[in-house]
């Protein structure tokens, strides 16, 4: 009785972790700091996965200019050809289908000196086609549905995601905004009671009697 | 191949893994690193990640040291994680892999460092599995529990997202609440400010004004 109990609970869990497995989805959503060029590696189980992500320079220490001078993206795929190439953006979404599995590389170049702060988030999504259902008879029709549907709600949370990231490059923005109002008016206000002390103390230089030339 | 890293029941966990792991060498082939993100170490420096997160959410996570072509033996890599008041909530020197599991006590930026113990003349490639929130949840121990399986275990994992994506939109919207305020003070303060920059001017030139008439007074030349 209990052999049976055991195998049949055995079999559920490989139905349950089959079924789990082809739902594969690698999610990561993490920040680097970019020096020069920055890989992240993600391995990719089946060609023809849809590989979506985005990511945004979030820390950017800039003093003149509203302009982000912009970081390049590369995604190399495991054949070496490169499957997308950003150029010049200070964040930005992308979406392509897999044309091979394997170990894809996407890389962040920062062309300037400065290191900036990268929030990335990379997502693989599998959906089981007719192919993988012929194949493996514990494949239901409904998971197909439901891979779909995990899909659509992980683009969602991929765009929230992004959402957030843009807004702690607001938040970053704010902050610096903040101080720099506090900091160069008080430092204004300085300068200027400095400016018109000194000019009194030039003007009664002008007046004393210790020059050489008395009369102004 | 998911690494559940909670504690169950040690017994019940083994048992999970090794059907798991047969499933995955029969039906599959063996990936490893299927859900990681890969990194490489410098051979000198550190190399950090982070994320922000906000309080009382689970974070998960393992690493491990990618074995390269001509390595015989697995360097070694340090690993630190810090929480956003300074807090070392995980630290280990000169292993190849290792895990660490918490929960977020305080908003803010988690930072997990690692660097390369001792000398070696080229970096490693290390293979991190970071997973925070719904993702770090044990579906397995949640399934045994309430005894369901399959599409209906799948539906639940699908209302957990859902649920998971409601919060997050709520945790945006507080965030954007408090940037407002900063940014409204900010607002106030410039007009505030410039408009007292004025007055500075003005009370600046009057000092002056008054300080030189007395000062030529005093010198008797008005």
């Amino acid at each position: 009785m209990e052999q049976t109990q055991w195998k049949r609970s055995s079999k559920m869990w490989m139905v349950l972790a089959s079924l789990m497995m082809s739902f594969f989805s690698g999610i990561e959503s993490l920040s680097v700091t970019v020096n020069d060029v920055e890989c992240v590696y993600e391995y990719v189980l089946y060609e023809g996965d849809t590989i979506s992500g985005n990511f945004v320079v979030v820390d950017h220490d800039i003093f003149w200019g509203s302009d982000h001078p912009g970081i390049d993206f590369t995604v190399t795929s495991p054949a070496g050809n490169t499957v997308q190439n950003i150029k010049g953006t200070s964040g930005d979404k992308f979406q392509f289908k897999a044309p091979t599995h394997g170990m894809y590389k996407f890389c962040f170049h920062n062309p300037h000196s400065t290191p900036e702060t990268v929030s990335f988030y990379i997502h693989v999504g599998h959906i089981p086609s007719e192919h993988d259902l012929a194949k493996d008879e514990h494949l239901d029709p409904i998971n197909v549905k439901i891979a779909e549907l995990r899909e659509a709600l992980e683009s969602v949370t991929a765009e929230q995601k992004y959402l957030k990231a843009r807004d702690a490059r607001h938040r970053h923005t704010n902050e610096s905004t903040r101080k720099r109002v506090i900091f160069y008016t008080v430092g204004e206000y300085l300068l200027l009671a400095g400016v018109s002390a000194l000019q009194v103390i030039y003007i009664r230089r002008l007046f004393s009697k210790s020059v050489a030339y008395n009369r102004v | 191949m998911k690494s559940t890293m909670n504690s169950s029941s040690a017994t019940g966990m083994t048992i999970m893994m090794l059907l798991v792991f047969s499933c995955l060498t029969t039906l599959f082939v063996v990936v490893p690193q299927a859900e990681a993100v890969w990194l490489t170490i410098p051979s000198s420096g550190t190399k950090c990640i982070s994320e922000e997160i906000q309080s009382n959410v689970v974070v998960l996570a393992d690493y491990y040291v990618i074995p390269g072509e001509g390595h015989h033996h697995l360097p070694g890599i340090s690993a630190k994680v810090t929480s956003p008041y300074g807090n070392n909530l995980h630290q280990k020197e000169n292993v190849t892999q290792g895990q660490f599991a918490f929960t977020t006590a305080e908003g803010g930026n988690y930072v997990a460092c690692f660097w390369m113990d001792g000398h070696h003349q080229e970096g490693v490639s290390l293979g991190i599995e970071w997973k925070t929130g719904i993702s770090a949840k044990d579906w397995e121990s949640v399934a045994k529990k309430e005894k369901i399986e399959g599409v209906e275990l799948e539906l639940m994992k699908l209302e957990g997202a859902v649920q998971a994506i409601h919060q997050y939109l709520i945790y945006l919207k507080d965030k954007e609440a408090n940037m407002r305020q900063v940014s409204e003070r900010t607002n106030a303060r410039v007009a505030w400010f410039s408009i007292m920059s004025l007055g500075v001017c003005i009370m600046a030139a009057a000092l002056q004004l008054w300080y030189l008439k007395r000062f030529f007074r005093k010198k008797k030349l008005i």
